[in-house]
């Protein structure tokens, strides 16, 4: 279709230069500012042009503060989150699509009802549950009056206490606990044939033997997408991180980057240190949206459909 | 896969034992909180476990009698509304403009899902430092008129800082999913509109827009939930709720409420009206909006 839509072409270019621009600029004044100085910043205020001090003001992260330990937090942190994510919502999907149980559409209702109400809005709870995960088997003993009896019996009430928090384990279950990837891969599975199923049941391949040798191969694509959706969400996490830390050498990266500018009242902070600290916490997830940015755009796609 | 049913395995435990590890984990870390913030809001609640007295109703009395709650209130649904508007009216011309065959279409498609790779933390670290009203990209304005621009004291100034560091954060997704859904539409629609005569700029409000209404609504809806849940970065690096409460949100009060003056009650009762909130609100926009929309293609 041939078609004279120049002033249409030329006002796009405009937009999307004028979106670049606001995307980029952020992130060059950020790197340009972490490669001078602080008499200079002092001087002359934000940084238009790259200077020569890039390098001394990554060196005195990497001496002066605990970011290089935070980021091997926020590593352990997000690889985990991503794994576990992976695996749990593959084996929840499995079970909420492949087998006839009656109670799948419920189940199916009440993990996609996660998405709804982010940990954000509900910190304070989570919190107090993190510090005590047994707390709900204690009211239950209490409740059932089961906690009288073993009173008669052993002399004391049980009283069960494991608290999370300040752990890698703590940092990680509650953000697992979302329906995303759940809802992703039922909608996956449910874009394969069912004579997929049949043709393996024919060749006396049982539910086990279905999922390792023909579903997981399948799965490959939705697997790398919900992989990078979770470690990005979780290398970004802030207020739960913040909160389930109570040592500087448990937090994670972006939260000691947030630390790094101190209250000083009056003084200007020392923003060329902090810029390249933001530069430093930021090059992982955006090699990776870099190199694997097919499955990002794939995952973002089927987290909506 | 689901189409037929007797495809399915019949194994009755397997499942069960399958989705059970899942369930566990949402079970102990969502509905129990959830339930916790519900029945915390009827006790008045003790720090350092000092035990728990049924009030009834007191906590809601308190804190729907308190103004700052109500100052929270407004200031959040002031920034769902103007930043969420934003963030999705940025993205969808940005995707209008990508998805025309041009040269800058390409590096924009890549370039502008970068931001999903920057904590919103890291955002509100470099925005702060770049809205600095002295030495940010504003000061030689404050130079020339003095006091124009100072997020640190005017509100205003402040907001629209936290507004600017929320979009820039949001355009990845909503970028995406937009441009998936212009993507979508068949060729020939816009070849049969050009037929009838519509030109290239009528037939983006005639032919694209109405066509992506579903993605719209969609990103709309998410991001209404977004922007009151997750502005916490942001104000906690950028404001901390200042100057003089002006962009002291509810996500922030409560964390400030419930882990700095150890009110767990009132943050809890906070809570529990926030999240009723955004339940009402996701409902009521698929119930409204929803229905209006033909997801016909």
């Amino acid at each position: 279709m041939v078609e004279n839509a120049h002033s249409l072409n030329i006002a796009a270019s405009l937009v999307l230069l004028l979106g670049i621009t606001y995307i980029l600029g952020p992130l060059y004044l950020t790197f340009a500012t972490a490669s001078q100085s602080y008499e200079y910043l002092l001087r002359s205020g934000l940084a238009w042009i790259p200077g020569d001090q890039l390098f001394n003001n990554i060196a005195r992260i990497f001496t002066e503060t605990r970011i290089p330990l935070q980021m091997l937090n926020s590593l352990l942190v997000a690889l985990s989150q991503a794994v576990a994510t992976c695996a749990l919502s593959f084996l929840a999907a499995y079970a909420i699509v492949g087998f006839r149980a009656r109670w799948a559409g419920v189940v199916f209702a009440l993990i996609l009802a996660t998405i709804m109400l982010p940990l954000d809005i509900r910190v304070i709870t989570t919190y107090q549950v993190a510090s005590n995960v047994l707390a709900p088997v204690n009211w239950l003993l209490d409740a059932t009056g089961l906690n009288g009896v073993i009173g008669e019996v052993f002399g004391a009430p049980l009283h069960l206490e494991w608290s999370v928090l300040n752990t890698h384990f703590g940092f990680i279950a509650p953000l697992v606990a979302h329906g995303t990837g759940t809802f992703l891969f039922c909608q996956f599975f449910r874009t394969l044939p069912a004579d997929l199923f049949k043709a393996a049941r024919m060749d006396g391949a049982g539910p086990v033997r279905f999922m390792f040798d023909i579903l997981l191969p399948l799965a490959r694509t939705p697997f790398a997408a919900l992989f990078v959706l979770t470690f990005l969400s979780g290398w970004t996490q802030y207020l739960w991180p913040l909160v389930a830390s109570s040592t500087p050498d448990m937090q994670t990266a972006v939260v000691g980057l947030a630390r790094l500018s101190p209250d000083t009242d009056g003084a200007v902070p020392d923003f060329p240190l902090i810029m390249a600290g933001a530069l430093i916490v930021s090059i992982i997830p955006l090699a990776m949206i870099a190199l694997l940015q097919r499955y990002l755009v794939r995952g973002l796609v089927l987290s909506e459909k | 896969m689901s189409a037929a049913s007797q495809a399915l395995f019949a194994n009755r435990w397997l499942p069960v034992l399958l989705v059970t590890p899942l369930a566990l984990l949402i079970v102990v870390f969502f509905y129990v909180p959830i339930i916790q913030a519900f029945y915390w809001s009827f006790f008045l609640e003790r720090p350092f476990g000092g035990g728990s007295i049924f009030v009834g109703w007191a906590n809601f009395a308190r804190v729907l009698a308190d103004p700052q709650f109500w100052q929270a209130g407004r200031r959040t649904l002031l920034f769902m509304v103007v930043g969420s508007s934003l963030a999705v009216l940025i993205p969808l011309i940005l995707a209008v403009a990508a998805d025309r065959a041009i040269a800058l279409s390409q590096p924009a498609r890549n370039v502008l899902v970068w931001p999903k790779g920057v904590a919103g933390a890291s955002i509100g670290v470099v925005f702060a430092f770049i809205f600095n009203p002295f030495v940010g990209i504003l000061a030689p304005l404050n130079h020339w008129f003095p006091g124009i621009w100072n997020p640190g004291i005017d509100g205003t100034d402040a907001f629209i800082t936290l507004i600017a560091a929320h979009v820039w954060g949001g355009i990845p997704f909503n970028f995406v999913i937009l441009l998936a859904g212009l993507q979508s539409i068949p060729r020939t629609m816009h070849q049969a509109a050009a037929m009838d005569g519509a030109g290239p700029w009528r037939r983006i409000f005639d032919v694209q827009l109405p066509l992506i209404m579903p993605q719209i609504f969609l990103t709309l809806v998410l991001e209404f939930t977004e922007s009151v849940t997750s502005a916490f970065a942001l104000v906690d690096t950028m404001t901390q709720g200042g100057p003089g409460g002006a962009t002291m949100l509810l996500v922030y009060k409560i964390y400030t409420d419930g882990f700095a003056g150890y009110d767990l009650s009132g943050a809890a009762t906070q809570t529990a009206i926030l999240m009723v909130f955004v339940i009402l609100l996701t409902s009521a926009q698929f119930a409204f909006l929803g229905r209006r929309i033909s997801y016909e293609r």
